[in-house]
Order: C-alpha cells, then structure tokens, then sequence
C-alpha cells in the first residue's frame, strides 16, 4: 500500500480536525436546570400546603319589612314563602299556609323535621308540588326566605340550596325558585 | 491533475532528499490522499451529542398554562382565613364567585367592613348586634355605625359608578358571614345595607356538599 508523505499527512491531520465552533454559533442558553429543580421542589411544598377553598356567591336582594307590596299582580301568583324555624318550614303559598304534606292549606308545618335533621329533600318536593300546581306559576322564581332569630345562617343557605332546583330523572336541573329575598318577620 | 499521480505539496516533489538523512517519502496517489483525509476526519468527527434540552417551546406554554391557572384560581378562590372564627357556610351551587362590592364580614366576634371591625358581635348574637350600636334601640335593625361606614364606601362607589358609566343607583355588596350566625344578625346586616343603596348581595359560600 502507498504511503503518505510527511506533508500529507501533516495536512490530513490539519484538514481533519473537528471544527471550533465560534461562540455566537453555540447553543449558548442559560443552563437553567438547577433553577427548575428549584422551582419545582417549591411549587410542591407550595402546592402542599395551600388548601384551595372554592367559592361560589348566592345573589339576593335587599329585605323587606312588612311583606305585601303595595299594587296587586294581575295574574295569579305563587308568592312563595318559605319560614324556617326549629321544628321545620313553614311554607305559605298565594297567602295561605300550606298544611302537612304540601297538598292543601290549613295549619301546620309544611315540612317537619326528619331524624331530628332539616328535612331539605321533603321541601324541593313540596315546593316542586307547588310550582307545578298551576300553569299560571310555572314561570315564577323568587321566593322569600325568613327565620327564626336563632337559625344559623348555614341553614338559611341549605334551604336556598333546596328550593333553588331539583334534578329531573334524566339528571338535568329543573329550575324552582332561584331568585332569593330575604323576608323580616314583624 | 489525476488521481494517480504523485501529489506534491510546497515544492517537496519526490527525490528532494535533505542531506544527509533518509530519503523522504514520495507523495502517495491523490485518491489514497484523499481515502486516508476521510477516514481520518471520520475518526476525528466529534459524536453527535445533545449539547443541552430546548426547552423553551415548554416553558412558554408553561408559562401560558400558569396564568390562566393564576388567573382562574383567584377567581375561584377564597382569599378568606378560614378559621374557628370565621367559617363560611357550604353550598351546592358551583357558579363562580362574584368579585363586585364591598366585602362585609360578619365574624363570631366582629363585624368587618373593608378589613376595618365596626361592630362587636356580642356572645349571644340571636338577638343581633348591641342596642346601643342601633338606631332605635334593641329591636331595630338598622346598625348606625355599619351605616356611616357604609355610606362612605357607597358614596365613593357611586362617583366611581357614575363616571364608568354604571348604573348609579344602587351599590353591591359581597356578604361574607360565619356559617352559625343566627338569622337575625344576618337581617341586621342585609337591612342596614339596604338602608344605604346597596341593592344586591353577594351570598359567599364554600362550593361543596350539602351539610
């Protein structure tokens, strides 16, 4: 095999060597890695230790003291009252009182107790019942809220929860009575 | 010049010995040259390596992902201490939290309007606040010291409403009371809110399961 002279091989050695690249042709980034490891073993303690609490508002209007305003409706309406107090709900609709099982009017606790505890599924019910008595009320969604001076203000937002909508069977929401006042017991 | 012909570089042409020394080496063929070149840069070439991960593509959506993050978790979220003091009551409701108003707090001890205390509440709030802080008495409902702080805030709000372009008329206000506050100290508040323009209320409750 032919061999390479002094000149030439001094030239391979020189032609073959790997190219220098100049600074600005580098990748030249930060090394940001420590920084990110940083960041993340923070973003674990932090996440850690916040608890995210999410929140959500009821609107209402302001109260009203008395009740009945000042010009008639025209059409008939539901006017639904809803009385918490300590036995239960006191339901009254288009003036009257609704009795025991929410079927007519007559004295009573429309919804009582059960086991001791506010009885919420029996008044979406009851006021379901109510709604869908007439064609004329099918539209209507405020209803007034008063208390007792002891019921607790988580009671209060329960019961807004209760006649505010109902799941129908195929799981989608009916709407009840959404619009909330609060009412001022005289 | 061909491939198999000597290939001499500066002048050193073959027979050129220096005196004294070993004869020099002959020029080897231009494609031996030229064999021997490429292997040797293939020995020489550097092994392609990662230098380092580009990860900016990343950090850029990264980035994008955590302020929408940011941004929808302080909506959501309440900036609220939650404590023995103060617990806001759960509700079913999931909407989004209303961020529009005065903020009232009405702890176990205090009521709080704009992180200043107005009103203690007093031990048995069932009856609500003192009658000394209302107007007429035990069984009024409008609180007097509430109001004037109130009234401040409304009357800045209602400039501010006004020069926006908003509807003048009324103010909102975002309640924000402990789950075991009875109802008459509650209608205390909401009343006295009325009392001084403001129109709506903000109810904040904790997104969860019915208690």
């Amino acid at each position: 095999m032919e061999k390479l002279s002094a000149q030439q091989r001094s030239r391979i050695r020189r032609l073959s060597q790997p190219k220098e690249l100049a600074p600005d042709e580098e990748g030249g980034e930060l090394n940001i890695v420590p920084f990110l490891d940083i960041i993340t073993n923070v973003m674990m303690f932090v996440l850690a230790t916040i608890t995210v609490t999410f929140t959500a508002t009821i609107d209402s209007f302001p109260p009203r003291a008395g009740g009945a305003s000042a010009r008639a409706p025209t059409t008939p309406t539901l006017g639904l009252t809803i009385l918490v107090v300590p036995d239960g709900f006191s339901v009254k609709a288009r003036g009257g009182n609704v009795a025991p099982g929410c079927n007519d009017t007559g004295p009573g606790l429309a919804v009582g107790k059960a086991n001791n505890d506010w009885d919420y599924t029996t008044l979406t019910a009851c006021v379901r019942k109510l709604k869908a008595s007439s064609d004329a009320f099918k539209d209507e969604t405020s209803v007034t809220i008063s208390g007792n001076p002891n019921i607790a203000y988580q009671t209060i937002i329960s019961t807004i929860d209760a006649v505010r909508s109902t799941p129908d069977p195929s799981g989608k929401d009916i709407e009840l009575f959404p619009d909330v006042s609060f009412g001022v017991a005289r | 010049m061909s491939e198999n012909q000597p290939y001499a570089i500066g002048g050193v042409g073959a027979g050129a010995a220096p005196p004294g020394g070993r004869p020099p080496q002959p020029p080897a063929s231009m494609a031996v040259y030229k064999r021997e070149l490429r292997r040797e840069t293939r020995r020489r070439a550097l092994e392609p390596e990662i230098n380092f991960l580009n990860i900016t593509a990343m950090l850029d959506m990264m980035t994008i992902i955590l302020v929408f993050l940011l941004k929808s978790m302080s909506a959501q979220t309440a900036s609220i201490p939650q404590s023995a003091d103060l617990t806001i009551p759960k509700s079913i409701l999931t909407t989004e939290a209303s961020q529009e108003g005065v903020a009232v707090l009405v702890s176990k001890s205090w009521i709080i309007v704009d992180d200043k205390q107005v009103v203690p509440v007093p031990g048995d709030p069932t009856h609500g606040v003192e009658g000394k802080y209302k107007r007429g008495g035990p069984n009024d409902l409008y609180i007097t010291e509430l109001a004037s702080r109130l009234q401040s805030w409304r009357d800045r709000d209602k400039q501010v409403r006004a020069s926006t372009g908003r509807d003048p008329s009324g103010s909102e206000a975002i309640i924000i009371a402990d789950k075991d506050t009875p109802y008459r100290l509650l209608v205390e508040v909401l009343f006295t809110l009325g009392q001084t323009e403001f129109n709506k209320f903000h109810l904040m409750v904790l997104q969860g399961s019915k208690k």
